[in-house]
């Protein structure tokens, strides 16, 4: 059983069954015509298969796979838009889904760091922000802020913690937080939030598909 | 400059169709019942046209249920309008009215319903397509008689609290035996200025707090939905996108609806 979660700029995949299979990633632009899984996700999901599931739904199952916790909140920063499930005694007790304020901040991080020929890795989270609400709307404040003599590097560093900590409001400020997506491997993003910050890695998606074709736990909790 | 109806005139003979904004009080309603003139609820889309044409009135960032108000009051032949601009409605419908009677060439009548008299909630409580229901709920505003042969109350499994959106299709994800609250439970009562009534909800059913974007009343969603147990609050704006209805869906879904 093949199971895909359509993201905007990366697709995740897993050939459920399959011995040793692993989550294999392709880049939605490079996606195969022709393509079919039997259980998708994600927002280009239902071109691809004949049974789609919920985007929030499938982080949910994925969280409560992963996820020992009975209070805890689920955050995924994806490339478009960023979600949250925070559960209370085991049940869901709030949600977002920010498509529309929230759009586009993985998707320009990913743009920043190849325009300006940066590496995320060997960069450290800077001490000062800006007040991000959108991607798009952030990078005046890049521009305004090489503008005045802040160099590239820390301008966008800044930026990146603005969404994080824009990411973490939306998601209700909370101690601690479960952190999904692509934006995991970002280690300035991570180290931004303003709380404890628990990775699970890329793949929350597919193990709540997994989940609900039967097959418990996929991936370690950090995926 | 509208007129205000503190003393409401009775109808003149020559009006025929006449357009409401908002809920006029049950005596405007009486009378317009009683005269044969037809009435249209301006505050659902009724005509095939952008709510573009409503951009030179109001600002394009503005309560969808109002542009929409204009966007109808520009295309159909009315002989009046009666808007209501009292504390069952909003400053956002006082100043349309003000901008609707300088634009056009037919009396613009403001009203300020205070009516108290409940005429119960027997919709908002009963097993009906949710659609359907609010349908029902809306139509009631165009007439000064209760509603007959309702059916009777069912158990809530879920719960909708707001006002109709502008964009009905929300309410077909929910289960026909959601019950609804807020703003849509005063227009079925007639009561549309009762805060209380407006205020109440039910903590024993996860329950979507909702409001149109832009609206006053995004304040008091938000507030009702935090204090809920098991809420999600949205706002929407001319239209249901598709993260919105979503997340309507994946909150249903995780509560255990189906």
């Amino acid at each position: 059983m093949l199971l895909g979660d359509f993201g905007t700029s990366y697709c995740k995949f897993l050939a459920l069954g399959q011995e040793g299979a692993e989550p294999t990633i392709l880049p939605s632009k490079e996606l195969p015509p022709g393509l079919r899984v039997d259980l998708a996700t994600g927002h280009n999901g239902r071109r691809y298969a004949d049974r789609y599931v919920n985007e929030l739904v499938a982080l949910a199952r994925g969280g409560a796979a992963l996820i020992t916790e009975e209070r805890y909140v689920l955050l995924d920063c994806g490339s478009r838009d960023i979600k949250f499930i925070r559960y209370e005694n085991g049940k869901v007790a709030d949600m977002g889904w920010n498509a529309e304020c929230g759009a586009s901040m993985g998707f320009t991080i990913e743009l920043l760091e190849r325009y300006y020929d940066l590496d995320f890795a060997r960069m450290q989270a800077p001490e000062r922000t800006f007040s991000v609400t959108c991607g798009v709307l952030g990078m005046s404040d890049i521009f305004d802020a090489v503008i005045s003599g802040v160099p590239v590097a820390e301008a966008v560093a800044r930026f990146v913690k603005g969404i994080a900590i824009n990411a973490y409001r939306f998601a209700g400020s909370p101690p601690r937080l479960h952190l999904s997506g692509g934006l995991c491997d970002n280690p300035i993003f991570v180290a931004s939030f303003p709380c404890q910050v628990v990775p699970l890695g890329r793949f929350v998606l597919l193990q709540g598909l997994a989940a609900m074709a039967g097959q418990e736990k996929i991936i370690s909790s950090r995926g | 400059m509208p007129s205000h109806a503190e003393q409401i005139p009775p109808p003149p003979s020559s009006f025929r169709e006449v357009g409401i904004v908002g809920i006029p009080p049950l005596k405007v309603i009486s009378a317009l019942n009683a005269a044969g003139i037809v009435i249209h609820d301006l505050d659902e889309p009724l005509v095939r046209e952008s709510l573009e044409t409503a951009s030179p009135y109001l600002p394009r960032v503005y309560c969808a249920i109002l542009r929409t108000a204009v966007v109808n009051a520009l295309h159909l032949p009315l002989d009046a309008i009666y808007i209501d601009t009292g504390p069952g409605k909003c400053d956002c419908a006082l100043h349309t009215a003000t901008i609707l009677a300088d634009s056009l060439p037919i009396p613009v009548i403001q009203t300020k319903n205070t009516d108290s008299t409940p005429f119960g909630t027997p919709l908002c409580q009963a097993r009906l397509d949710p659609v359907a229901k609010m349908q029902a709920i809306t139509r009631g505003v165009k007439s000064a008689a209760a509603p007959s042969g309702t059916p009777p109350p069912c158990p809530p499994t879920a719960g909708f609290w707001g006002v109709p959106p502008r964009d009905f299709s929300i309410l077909s994800l929910f289960p026909e035996t959601t019950h609804f609250y807020g703003w849509a439970r005063c227009m079925e009562n007639k009561t549309p200025a009762d805060h209380t009534l407006e205020s109440l909800y039910n903590e024993q059913v996860p329950t979507v707090f909702f409001a149109q974007s832009f609206c006053a009343k995004t304040a008091l969603a938000r507030y009702l939905a935090r204090k809920h147990p098991h809420a999600l609050y949205l706002d929407v704006d001319a239209h249901t996108s598709s993260s919105a209805k979503a997340k309507v869906q994946a909150f249903l879904e995780l509560s255990g609806i189906s």
